[in-house]
C-alpha cells in the first residue's frame, strides 16, 4: 500500500510557541485513520500543513505523492475537507456556498449534493450569518462529501453535529471508505474513531506519541480484570504483569498487561474462577493513558497510571 | 419576607433596568478601544497641531492673507474649505484662516471615526458571539448601546480638547475660539456617533451600518460643499443640513463666532440617540429592523470561478465608489464654471500674474478635483484589499485555500477587483466632471481636457493600491499601514502648497508625479514610470501572498 499521507519530523513554530515538534505521521491509500488529541496538541496544525496553508519550519510532508506546499492548488483537486470551525459567507446561501466550492474544483454532481442535503436535513436558502454551528458543519460536510475526492481531510468535523446527525456521518464515512478513499479523521470523540478508524495516531505537544491499528495498541496496553474466586490467592500483586490490584476478600480487580494474560490467567483457574470479566482498554483509558501526567498535573486521578 | 425581597428586586429593577451594568461596559468598552481612540486622538490632535505650525510658517503676514483671499473666494474653492464670511477676517488673524481652510476635512476625518467606533462596539459585537456572552449576564437590554453612546461622547468631549489645544497659541486663536473649534469636532463626532447608533439597528451586519453612516457622511459633505459655494457669506441654507455645515456655521476667531450651531449638534444628537434606545427594545437581539429574505437554494450560472465569488463578494465596493465619485465629481463640476468669474472682474496687470503663475484658475482649480476624486477612489481600492484580509482572519477563506485555488485566485483575485473598483472609480468620477464641468463652463470643448486630467491620475491610484496588497502579502496584521500611505498622501497633496511642505516630504507620494494637467503639459513619461512602479508592486505583493502562511482565527 503506498502512503497517501506522509510526514517525517514536521516542525512548526508561531513565534516562541512549537506547535509541532518532528511529527511523524502516515496514512496508506484506503484507510480511515483516526486522528487523536487533545485541544492545543497540533491536529490542526498539521492539517493546515498538509493544505499548504502554512509553511513548515522543518521536516518534509508528502500528500498523495507531491509536495503539500508548492503543489497546493493541484494536489487540492483531489482533496477534500472539511474545517472544525466553519465560517460561511453572510451573504450567501448554504447552497450557493456548496456550488461555488464544488464548481472551483470542477463541477459538482447535482444528484449527490441534493441527496446529501437531504440526509444531513440542511435547508440550502438559508444566508450564511442565519445557520447555526451545526447547520455551518454541515454545508462543508455536503460540500466536502458531494467531490470526488480521493483523500477527505476532516478536523472535528461532528463537534457541532447531534448524535443523529453524528450517526448520519459516521455512515457517510463508511460509505466513502467502502469506495476505497482515503480518510484523516481528527477528533476527540473517542466512540466516533474506534467505530470508523482502523488505524490510530495519538498527538502529543506536537508529536505522534502512539500510532498503530486498535488491536495493536490493546496488545501493548492492559486489560480490566473483575474475577471472584472460589478460594483465595497468594502472591498475585508480585507478578510483574498485573497492576493496581485491590482485593476484597474474594472479590479481584486489576490491570493486567497483555503479554502476562496467560500466565495470570492460569494462576487464576488454579484458584478456581466463580466469576470473571476481562475487558481490552477502550480508546478512551488507551489515550488517557498518553495524558496520564497532564490529568494528574489538572487534579484528575488516572485509574490507569502506576 | 417574600415579598420585602420582591419589593426590593423590583426597586433595584426599577433603578437601573435596562441599564443595568451600564459601568461596568463603559469601562470594558475603553478598555478594549483604547488603541483606536488613542490612534485617533493623535492623528487628529497632531494633524491640526503639524499644520497649524506650519502655516504660520507661510502664512504669518496679513498682508499675504488677505491677497490669497483672490484665489480662495470663489464658489469652487470656497465649496471646499468653507462659506464665504471666514474669508472677510482673513486679515484678522491667521486663526481664522487656518480654521476656513481646515475645518471641513478635520471634522470629515472625525466623522469616520465615530462611524467606526459605534460599529465595532455595537454591531459588530452583535454579528458574532460577543454580545451574546454580554448579553447573558446581569446587564441591562440597553446597557451596551447606553455603554457604546457613553464612551462615544466621552471620547468627543476629550478629542475636542485636544483638538483645541493643539491650535491655541496659534495667531489669534485664543482660548474661547480654540475651544469652539476643538468642540466643534467633538459635536460633529458625536452627531455621526448618534447618526451611526439608528443604523446599527436598522442594519444586519456591521458591513452594512457602516455603509449607512458613511452615506450619511457623503450627504453631509454635499450639503456643506453645496451652502459653502453660495455667494452669501454665511452660507445657504444648505449648510444647515449638514453636521460639518453646522461646525463651520460656527465662525470661530472671528468676531462673529458663536456656540449657536454646537447646541443644535448636541439637540440633533440627543435625539438621534433618543431614537436609538428606543429602537434597540423594538428588534430582536441578532437582527437589524430589515429582516433578512431567504437566499437562492443553488447557485447562478455566473458564479463559478474564485474571481466571480471575490467580485460578488466585494460588489458592494464597487457600487459605492462608483456612486461616491459620481455625486462628488458631479457636484464639483456644478461649481467649476464659476471659478473664473472672479478672474474677469480683475484689473488685466492682476490676471496676467495669475495666468503667469501657470494656468488659468479654472485649470488650476480641475487639477485640485482631479486629485480629490483619486484620494476618494483609491478609498475604495483599499476596502477592497480589506475585504480579503477580512476572509482570511474570519476564516472563510480556509474553505477556498482547502480547493484547487492557487494563491494567486486566492486572496490574489482580490488585487485585480481592488484595481478595477478604484479605476471604474476614478473613470466615473472623470466622466461626471467633464460632463457636468463642461456644461457649466458653456464650451463643450472642455470635456476631453477635463476627463483626461482625471483619468492620468489611474497610474498614482495603482500604485496606491498594489502598495496595499504589498502590505496585504508581507505584513498581514498590520491593517492600518493599509491606510497611513492615504492619509499622508492627501496631507501632501492637498495642503502641500498652503504648509509649503518640502520637496523631499512630498517625493514619497505617487501623486507629485502626475502631470497638474492641464496647467502643465501632458508628460507621458512620469505616468509610464508610474504603471511600471504599480506592477512591480503588485508583483512583489503576490511573492508575498504565496509566501505566507495564512492565518485563520
Amino acid at each position: 500500500m503506498t502512503a497517501v499521507i506522509h510526514t517525517e519530523k514536521l516542525v512548526k513554530r508561531f513565534g516562541h510557541v512549537t506547535a509541532l515538534d518532528g511529527l511523524d505521521l502516515e496514512v496508506s491509500e484506503g484507510q480511515t485513520h483516526g486522528f487523536l488529541g487533545p485541544n492545543g496538541a497540533g491536529k490542526s496544525t498539521t492539517i493546515r500543513i498538509l493544505l499548504g496553508m502554512l509553511r513548515a519550519d522543518g521536516g518534509t510532508a508528502r500528500l498523495l505523492g507531491s509536495d503539500p506546499w508548492s503543489e497546493a492548488a493541484e494536489l487540492h483537486r483531489r482533496i477534500a475537507y472539511v474545517p472544525g470551525d466553519v465560517a460561511l459567507w453572510p451573504s450567501l446561501s448554504g447552497g450557493e456556498t456548496i456550488d461555488v466550492l464544488g464548481r472551483l474544483r470542477g463541477g459538482i454532481d447535482k444528484s449527490k449534493r441534493d441527496q446529501l442535503l437531504e440526509r444531513f436535513d440542511l435547508d440550502p436558502r438559508k444566508k450564511g450569518r442565519s445557520y447555526s454551528k451545526g447547520n455551518r458543519q454541515k454545508v462543508a460536510l455536503v460540500a466536502a462529501f458531494a467531490s470526488d475526492a480521493e483523500l477527505f481531510l476532516l478536523d472535528e468535523p461532528t463537534s457541532g453535529l447531534d448524535p443523529l446527525m453524528a450517526a448520519v456521518f459516521n455512515e457517510v464515512v463508511r460509505e466513502v471508505a467502502a469506495e476505497g478513499k482515503t480518510v484523516l479523521l481528527s477528533s476527540h470523540v473517542m466512540s466516533e474513531v474506534e467505530a470508523l478508524c482502523e488505524k490510530v495516531s495519538i498527538i502529543r505537544k506536537g508529536l505522534v506519541v502512539e500510532t498503530g491499528t486498535l488491536a495493536e495498541m490493546r496488545h501493548f496496553s492492559r486489560s480490566e480484570v473483575r474475577a471472584t474466586l472460589k478460594k483465595p490467592i497468594r502472591g498475585l500483586g508480585d507478578h510483574e504483569g498485573v497492576h493496581n490490584l485491590k482485593e476484597d476478600g474474594l472479590e479481584l480487580h486489576f490491570q493486567v498487561d497483555s503479554g502476562a494474560l496467560d500466565d495470570v490467567l492460569t494462576q487464576l483457574a488454579v484458584a478456581g474462577i466463580a466469576s470473571l470479566t476481562c475487558e481490552p482498554p477502550s480508546l478512551e483509558e488507551l489515550f488517557l493513558r498518553y495524558y496520564g501526567d497532564e490529568l494528574a498535573s489538572a487534579g484528575v486521578p488516572n485509574g490507569n497510571g502506576d | 419576607m417574600a415579598t420585602a425581597t420582591a419589593e426590593r428586586s423590583r426597586l433595584k429593577e426599577g433603578r437601573l433596568g435596562t441599564l443595568a451594568g451600564t459601568g461596568k461596559l463603559l469601562r470594558f468598552h475603553a478598555r478594549r478601544t483604547r488603541v483606536f481612540l488613542i490612534g485617533w486622538f493623535a492623528g487628529l490632535a497632531g494633524m491640526n497641531a503639524v499644520i497649524a505650525a506650519s502655516l504660520a510658517g507661510v502664512y504669518s503676514d496679513p498682508s499675504s492673507r488677505i491677497e490669497s483671499t483672490a484665489t480662495y473666494d470663489t464658489p469652487a474653492i470656497r465649496s471646499m474649505t468653507g462659506p464665504g464670511l471666514y474669508l472677510d477676517h482673513y486679515g484678522d488673524s491667521l486663526a481664522v484662516m487656518y480654521a476656513h481652510q481646515m475645518i471641513l476635512w478635520s471634522t470629515l476625518m472625525t466623522a469616520v471615526m465615530f462611524i467606526l467606533l459605534i460599529t465595532r462596539l455595537t454591531r459588530a459585537d452583535e454579528e458574532t458571539s460577543r454580545l451574546e456572552v454580554i448579553r447573558s449576564l446581569p446587564v441591562g437590554r440597553r446597557a451596551d448601546l447606553a455603554a457604546a453612546v457613553w464612551l462615544a461622547v466621552l471620547a468627543g468631549l476629550a478629542l475636542g480638547l485636544l483638538v483645541g489645544l493643539s491650535v491655541l497659541g496659534m495667531d489669534g486663536a485664543d482660548f474661547g475660539g480654540a475651544m469652539l473649534y476643538g468642540l466643534a469636532h467633538a459635536a460633529v463626532g458625536i452627531t455621526f456617533a448618534a447618526i451611526t447608533a439608528v443604523a446599527v439597528q436598522i442594519a444586519n451586519y456591521s458591513s452594512t451600518s457602516n455603509a449607512l453612516g458613511f452615506s450619511a457622511l457623503g450627504f453631509g459633505a454635499l450639503m456643506s460643499m453645496a451652502g459653502s459655494a453660495a455667494e452669501d457669506p454665511e452660507g445657504s441654507a444648505a449648510l444647515w443640513l449638514s453636521p460639518f455645515g453646522w461646525a463651520q456655521k460656527t465662525f470661530a476667531f472671528t468676531p462673529e463666532q458663536t456656540w449657536t450651531p454646537v447646541l443644535v449638534s448636541a439637540v440633533v444628537a440627543a435625539a438621534l440617540f433618543w431614537l436609538a434606545f428606543a429602537l434597540v427594545a423594538k428588534r430582536d437581539f441578532g437582527q437589524g429592523l430589515r429582516s433578512s429574505r431567504p437566499g437562492r437554494s443553488a447557485a447562478g450560472s455566473g458564479l463559478s470561478s474564485i474571481g466571480a465569488l471575490s467580485f460578488r463578494l466585494s460588489r458592494g465596493v464597487l457600487w459605492a465608489g462608483t456612486i461616491t465619485l459620481l455625486l462628488l465629481s458631479s457636484s464639483y463640476g456644478a461649481v467649476l464654471g464659476s471659478a473664473d468669474d472672479f478672474l474677469d472682474s480683475m484689473p488685466e496687470a492682476q490676471q496676467e500674474v495669475f495666468d503667469q503663475a501657470g494656468g488659468t484658475v479654472t485649470e488650476s482649480f480641475l487639477a485640485t478635483i482631479s486629485l480629490v476624486d483619486a484620494f476618494a477612489a483609491v478609498i475604495f481600492g483599499l476596502l477592497v484589499i480589506g475585504r480579503a484580509r477580512k476572509e482570511e482572519v474570519g476564516g472563510r477563506g480556509e474553505l477556498l485555500a482547502a480547493g484547487p485555488v492557487p494563491r494567486s485566485g486566492w486572496p490574489g483575485s482580490y488585487l485585480p477587483i481592488a484595481m478595477i473598483t478604484a479605476s471604474v472609480s476614478v473613470l466615473v468620477g472623470a466622466l461626471g466632471l467633464a460632463t457636468v464641468g463642461a456644461s457649466s463652463l458653456e464650451d463643450g470643448s472642455y470635456f476631453g481636457e477635463i476627463l483626461t486630467a482625471g483619468l492620468i491620475h489611474l497610474p498614482a491610484v495603482w500604485v496606491m493600491v498594489a502598495f496595499a496588497f504589498v502590505c496585504l502579502g508581507w505584513l498581514p496584521r498590520a491593517g492600518w499601514l493599509r491606510w497611513l500611505p492615504l492619509v499622508y498622501v492627501f496631507v501632501a497633496g492637498y495642503f502641500g502648497d498652503l504648509i509649503d511642505l518640502p520637496q523631499a516630504a512630498r517625493a514619497v507620494s505617487p501623486f507629485e508625479y502626475v502631470p497638474s494637467y492641464p496647467v502643465d503639459d501632458l508628460d507621458w513619461l512620469p505616468l509610464i514610470v508610474l504603471a511600471a512602479v504599480a506592477a512591480a508592486l503588485a508583483a512583489f505583493g503576490y511573492a508575498g501572498v504565496r509566501r505566507r502562511d495564512l492565518q485563520f482565527d
